[in-house]
């Protein structure tokens, strides 16, 4: 069997969770390799949570809420921005590629580009291969 | 919570919404051996009434204490399930909902994969239901107090309607005037005219002391949440007060001459001018954007009631709920879209409305481009169904039936007009029907077409080129008008509306509706309420019954004075706590603070003023900060069991 990547989403309740939701009823088809975690905020994502899912064998993690400028919580998704920024950083010390990685910022109405980020995500990691592989080489 | 957890998993058919993709008795089966799972069932709508009262009696059966239901959104249905919860006696929040619909069954197709995944997000909500505690829900004092934005139809029938509940009303339209576009171009039936029921609406608020109107203005921020939210209006200057008895003496001295936006561009205003006959305040109006304060209209006030000097202010008001009203856009063609701003016997929908508008620019006459035509072509569909590259892909509802109605107009007024409807589809629906069997009887001709016809402007006058389909030949009308009858589009402004409400809004740019059965006229921002065409095209009569709609869910909201929210709130453990301070920075409405407690110095939540978005938790760098619902323990354990731990 080819390899199917485990992606594992944080997605925010009003933006991003909305767009799947609106996917969905839309009827639009993407890979099924993304387990959605909600949350009220993307700013309640602690960076820990990554670095587990990474180290439980996510070979791919998306962080996603509201536009800057569109956060229900006025500016938590900012906050987001700065934490992943630095995550970021520190995933690249820690030999996890970039592509493995990402912050997307999508709104209740935009299932299509969900739809596009999910696609491309997966496309990229299969590229990739698995990432326990290379963690169990390093550790 | 000491006790332990029994929990039972069900799992919903939805028809076969779901259970066409997801094989959901191999789910049931595989619920049944995750841990602390007592009971796992099945059910063909979970959300009906024996769907409901499966769980109940589950719940006291086997003395349940959390309950996972698999099934459509937690946007969806959440609240139903938390209901049951609380008939059966347990607290409401030690449900999990597993969404299996919207992104599963919906978003797959082969059967295998969908099965597996809805195993995985139901291993994910047991995960977290085992770690759930229950919660009590804050209750607030409400502000009997709302915000109608929008001064048309919509609007104003809301805010009768909410005054009449009793309630203040702080009603705020952004253009000096109430009435909206019903006042200009609406007709109801071809006899009565929209400017007839605005009118008798703007005479009930005139009276009513509770309805507080703000001309000019608009909405720039809005904080607090549902029950307590505070908007900050932008009132901009009119420079003419109450004592205007609208003699005109001052328009007539005004050197400034713009487009009159309330003729749709056929005619031009001046700076100081009355938007309309009927228009509120009954006091003319400067328009503040384009006055250069020459003062010639001063001198010409006999009555004192021009001050240049007045200036912009700012209001806050503390409001309970916010109902947005702010309508449409007639949609503008291009330049030279079927020929428009070529030839000025090409016009809108719109403009022909105030054409025949006997307080129009033509006092009614049918006159375009300076000459009664003999023939006039209504294009149908423009700016709508995808005609054209820069048509909206949906259809705007009032327009065959606004279209037919004119044209009928037309014929009674003037029986030898040779009129041609070339269109997509005919969609008068329900009882507008009548008058599509009336346009046939007055030999109003229907040209059917499947490519847009083409408009050719030339020395010999206009024509319309359309391939006519019963015929299967192209065939030429000429004709000394034409009317492009234009659909309706968001507000140019609205997105900056989006922004300061943060409602969201569709791929067509209007604003979306919670849900259009389970919760019509609510924006999906708690407390915000939705009326008009600002959610889609809409007719007058389906715009006033929005406004009465929106009016009945504030009042259904606020009437008892006091509300209870969603507990997700931070708290902050004391005894881990250790006084860095770094959650009061990252919270953005203020609502923690250092305290002392026990000679220690530690934050402390204003439970009122969390909104429950969680930052602080995920700044706090001891844990001693935890959302409720939304503990780092509770996440944890999804993430684990997202990759297939328990």
């Amino acid at each position: 069997m080819s390899f199917e990547p485990k992606i594992v989403v944080f997605a925010c309740n009003w933006c991003t969770y909305a767009a799947l939701d609106l996917a969905g009823t839309s009827r639009m088809k993407y890979p099924a390799n993304f387990r959605v975690i909600r949350v009220m905020c993307s700013g309640r994502i602690d960076p820990q949570f990554v670095l587990e899912a990474f180290k439980q064998g996510a070979d791919g993690v998306i962080v996603a809420g509201c536009h800057p400028g569109d956060c229900h919580y006025i500016n938590g998704n900012m906050k987001t921005l700065r934490r992943m920024t630095m995550l970021r950083k520190m995933l690249e010390d820690l030999g996890i590629e970039k592509e493995r990685f990402r912050l997307e910022w999508i709104s209740a109405s935009e299932a299509t580009k969900w739809v596009q980020v999910a696609k491309e995500m997966v496309e990229q990691i299969k590229a990739l291969g698995p990432l326990k592989s290379k963690l169990e080489v390093m550790v | 919570m000491s006790e332990k957890p029994r929990i039972g998993v069900y799992i919903c058919h939805c028809g076969l919404n779901i259970a066409s993709t997801v094989n959901v008795k191999e789910v049931v089966e595989y619920a049944k051996n995750l841990p602390d799972v007592i009971v796992s069932r099945d059910y063909v709508f979970m959300c009906s009434t024996p769907g409901q009262d499966l769980i109940k009696e589950d719940i006291e059966k086997y003395n349940l204490n959390r309950i996972v239901v698999a099934a459509c959104s937690p946007s969806m249905h959440e609240p139903t399930f938390r209901a049951v919860l609380e008939n059966a006696g347990l607290n409401k929040y030690l449900l999990e909902m597993a969404n299996i619909r919207e992104h599963c069954s919906w978003v797959h197709e082969d059967k295998t994969i969908a099965t597996e995944k809805a195993k995985d997000l139901v291993r994910m909500a047991v995960a977290k239901a085992r770690l759930l505690e229950p919660l009590k829900e804050p209750e607030f004092e409400v502000q009997p107090n709302v915000l109608v934005l929008g001064g048309g139809v919509a609007g104003m029938r809301a805010a009768l309607e909410l005054a009449h509940w009793g309630f203040n009303v702080y009603l705020v339209e952004k253009s000096p005037t109430l009435g909206g576009r019903a006042a200009l171009i609406g007709w109801i039936e071809s006899k009565r005219r929209g400017s007839d029921i605005v009118n008798a609406m703007i005479k009930g608020i005139a009276q009513n002391p509770r309805i507080h109107v703000f001309t000019n203005s608009e909405l720039v921020n809005l904080s607090g949440f549902v029950g307590n939210f505070t908007a900050r209006i932008n009132v901009n200057p009119r420079y003419v007060n109450e004592k205007c008895t609208l003699c005109g003496e001052c328009s007539l001295e005004c050197p400034i001459d713009v487009v009159n936006e309330y003729e749709f561009g056929l005619g031009r205003r001046k700076a100081i001018f009355i938007p309309f006959k009927g228009a509120y305040p009954q006091t003319y109006v400067i328009d503040y954007r384009v006055c250069v304060k020459c003062g010639e209209c001063l001198k010409a006030c006999r009555y004192g009631a021009i001050d240049l000097n007045d200036k912009p202010k700012t209001l806050d008001v503390k409001v309970g709920a916010v109902v947005i009203a702010t309508g449409y856009d007639p949609y503008r063609p291009f330049m030279g879209e079927y020929g428009y701003g070529l030839h000025e016997g090409i016009i809108t929908l719109f403009q022909l409305e105030r054409i025949l508008d006997p307080e129009g620019p033509t006092h009614g006459e049918l006159i375009i481009g300076g000459k009664v035509p003999k023939s006039i072509a209504f294009i149908m569909c423009v700016g709508s169904r995808n005609t054209t590259p820069n048509a909206k892909n949906y259809c705007s509802r009032m327009c065959c039936t606004s279209t037919i109605m004119n044209a009928i107009r037309i014929k009674e007024k003037y029986p030898d007009t040779d009129i041609f409807i070339i269109y997509k589809d005919i969609m008068t629906y329900s009882s507008d029907e009548r008058l599509y069997e009336e346009a046939g009887k007055r030999l109003i001709k229907f040209i059917k077409f499947e490519e847009p016809p083409t408009v050719s402007v030339g020395p010999e006058g206009l024509f319309v080129n359309v391939y006519e389909i019963t015929l299967q030949e192209e065939i030429r009308i000429p004709v000394d008008a034409i009317v492009l009858s234009v659909g309706m589009i968001p507000r140019r402004d609205l997105p900056d509306l989006i922004t300061v409400t943060r409602v969201g809004c569709g791929t067509d740019g209007f604003i979306r509706e919670a849900h259009l059965k389970l919760r019509p006229v609510e924006a999906p921002a708690s407390g915000i309420f939705l009326a008009g065409a600002v959610t889609g095209p809409k007719n007058i009569i389906e715009s006033i019954k929005m406004g009465s709609a929106a009016a009945a869910r504030v009042t259904a909201l606020l009437s008892k004075g006091r509300i209870t929210v969603e507990p997700l709130t931070a708290t902050s453990d004391k005894d881990i706590c250790s006084g860095c301070e770094v959650c009061v920075g990252v919270c953005p409405y203020g609502a923690i603070s250092m305290t002392e407690m026990d000679g220690k110095r530690i934050a402390r939540v204003e439970e009122t003023l969390c909104m429950g978005c969680g930052a602080c938790v995920a700044a706090c760098p001891s844990g001693a900060m935890q959302q409720k619902g939304f503990k780092d323990s509770q996440i944890m354990a999804q993430v684990v069991a997202s990759l297939g731990g328990v």
